[in-house]
């Protein structure tokens, strides 16, 4: 527990831990009034122990004087400098994490659309495991929350995947780390699912009821660092009589989102499907849930098929260029696509 | 109902499984059909959907060690006649490891229309912890689709939010009880390869030397959570000069997509004691 290590006193530390904060990573989007409100403390006595946490952190934030003129705004600069030193959340497969810019970004929502069995949910799968990455090994420590809305989410794939991600942190150790005493935080695969909130979502107004109820979940949480839903889209297909009302409830939905990506400093991964649309004289595969719902998500990645590879391509995004790359779902789960691995051998 | 208790927290470690009744098969299948979700198998007719079938209905009543859920099944069959012949000879395969008469704990219903099994859908909330059921059985799906709808975008519109629903509802009940949920599908021929987006492990399922791909379409894809693809082949054997010459047919089975499945197939044949993998 990071927390326990901060020069504080043991009154504020007992205090952070009851409210749920036991990481750095889940103070560090924190504006003093908000822990002052949380803690029952005073401001000042808040913003010291974010000093203290950032000074821990090397950011150092606090003291350059670039505090807010209003309360939860940010200069510039500052989005800049956090964006930079924000950590993403790796897909395993180092072609995808390029065109991603490292890995799925948190404080944003990204939208991750394909025709059944291209790999939707073992992408999803993967990023809730490694989202649980130790911060020694350059990762979240986080939790992940795993909306369910079609039953696909398997336990045993889901141990798989943490097998092979635990496989390679111990591989990691001993490869960099020989002279060094091994790092901490090395995990069991049970623990990896111990780590993912499952909720399975059977209606529509179930989907809406748990979206409302994050908010306090993740305040109770505060170590989850991705909200994953597979998928967005099922239960509102079937016959919405009235599509004014599915485009609001939609909406609702994608603004409350927004709005927890952007609070807590987390990832949200939406899931959507695939439908043809009727486009100048001929049927062509677009993402479900109509125009209105692209304005979602702040970014979008199509998975598809080319020839016998699997290829995720950037339809979206306000600071990633279009690109696409090849990936490949094997048994340890999302990986650099093998042809791939054969070029780079050779050169 | 509170949020709360839609949070599953711990995960379980394992999903329970329904066996094939075949090592060779549950070992394809990483331990039989899942429960709490379904599966579809595709196949075109004559190559063992329905004895499939028929055997995981028998396979449910096995106890819980024998890699069954000891408990009872629900058959809707839309094509008919319901073979019950067969699945009485199949029976007595089964009885020894049974307590009563396995026939008695296999409940058959006919299905007339797509619109009979939405209604049918509600009253499995009664009927289904009332008979203690954990294995439904739908043969077939793309029956009822077949006929009812025009080809036009309106009614093509209506058929797929008619998937939804009668999908939504199977995943429903089948999270509620703990059931495995088992489709069957046709398959139609394929004309122009270009017009019908890749699914799945197999850029284009061939049977019977003849390209085919699932019926039923795109968005039903979305439906299932684990499709299989059964097929067959037919092998020449004997003289090449046609005298003698007689055909011998071969099936296989593959993953086509699985949350918990790689891409992986095996051959499998029917027998008078039902259908089993072979290990080549």
């Amino acid at each position: 527990m990071e927390i326990s290590t901060l020069p504080i006193s043991a009154s504020q530390r007992g205090k952070l831990l009851s409210a749920g904060y036991t990481s750095l990573s889940s103070l560090s989007s924190l504006s003093p009034s908000g822990l002052a409100q949380d803690l029952k403390i005073s401001e000042t006595e808040a913003l010291e122990i974010l000093k203290v946490a950032s000074q821990r952190n090397g950011l150092n934030k606090f003291e350059n004087g670039s505090r807010a003129i209003v309360n939860g705004a940010q200069t510039a600069w500052d989005m800049l400098h956090e964006e930079e030193s924000s950590i993403r959340i790796t897909t395993s497969c180092s072609d995808l994490d390029e065109i991603l810019g490292g890995g799925i970004s948190p404080k944003e929502v990204t939208e991750i659309g394909g025709v059944p069995g291209i790999g939707k949910t073992q992408l999803a799968i993967q990023l809730a495991v490694n989202v649980q990455i130790p911060a020694d090994y350059g990762g979240l420590g986080g939790k992940a929350i795993y909306i369910d809305t079609e039953g696909s989410f398997m336990v045993e794939r889901a141990l798989q995947i943490a097998e092979a991600c635990a496989q390679d942190m111990l591989e990691y150790n001993s490869l960099l780390r020989k002279n060094f005493k091994p790092c901490q935080g090395n995990k069991e695969p049970k623990e990896f699912l111990d780590n993912i909130f499952y909720f399975r979502v059977c209606t529509y107004t179930e989907q809406i009821a748990v979206i409302n109820y994050l908010e306090k979940f993740i305040f109770e949480h505060k170590d989850v660092k991705v909200v994953i839903i597979d998928s967005i889209t099922f239960h509102f297909r079937q016959d919405f009589e009235d599509m004014a009302l599915r485009t609001r409830l939609l909406g609702g939905m994608a603004l409350k989102l927004m709005k927890l990506a952007k609070k807590f400093n987390l990832a949200v991964v939406l899931l959507n499907q695939v439908t043809t649309k009727f486009m100048d004289g001929s049927f062509q595969l677009t993402l479900a849930l109509g125009d209105s719902w692209a304005h979602a998500s702040t970014n979008r990645i199509i998975l598809y098929w080319n020839g016998n590879e699997r290829y995720a391509y950037i339809d979206k995004s306000p600071s990633l260029r279009s690109a696409s790359a090849s990936y490949s779902v094997t048994g340890k789960g999302i990986r650099n696509s093998a042809s791939n691995c054969k070029r780079v051998k050779l050169m | 109902m509170k949020v709360e208790e839609l949070l599953l927290h711990p995960l379980p470690t394992q999903t329970p499984k329904l066996t094939l009744g075949c090592p060779i098969l549950d070992h394809l299948l990483r331990g039989g059909v899942p429960c709490n979700s379904i599966t579809e198998i595709v196949a075109e007719s004559g190559t063992g959907k329905t004895q499939l079938s028929l055997q995981l209905l028998l396979a449910a009543q096995l106890p819980v060690s024998r890699g069954g859920l000891s408990a009872a099944s629900l058959y809707l069959h839309s094509e008919f006649p319901f073979p019950i012949r067969r699945l009485h000879q199949l029976s007595f395969f089964y009885a020894p490891h049974l307590p009563n008469n396995p026939l008695d704990r296999i409940f058959i219903h006919p299905l007339h229309s797509a619109d009979h099994l939405l209604d049918l859908l509600p009253r499995l909330d009664f009927i289904v912890p009332q008979l203690n059921i954990k294995l439904i059985v739908i043969d077939s799906i793309a029956a009822l689709f077949r006929g009812e709808f025009e080809n036009t975008p309106v009614e093509l519109k209506r058929r797929s939010s008619i998937f939804f629903k009668i999908s939504s509802k199977l995943r429903f009940h089948a999270r509620k009880f703990g059931l495995a949920v088992v489709l069957t599908n046709q398959v139609v021929d394929v004309m122009d390869s270009s017009d019908s987006p890749r699914i799945g492990n197999s850029g284009f399922l061939c049977s019977s030397g003849r390209r085919v791909c699932a019926a039923l379409g795109l968005s039903w894809a979305n439906c299932v959570n684990t499709r299989l693809f059964m097929w067959r082949e037919e092998e020449r054997r004997g003289e090449e000069n046609g005298v003698s010459e007689n055909t011998q047919t071969r099936r296989f089975v593959r993953v086509v997509f699985a949350p918990h499945l790689p891409d992986c197939s095996c051959e499998f044949v029917i027998t008078r004691e039902g259908i089993h993998g072979v290990d080549r």
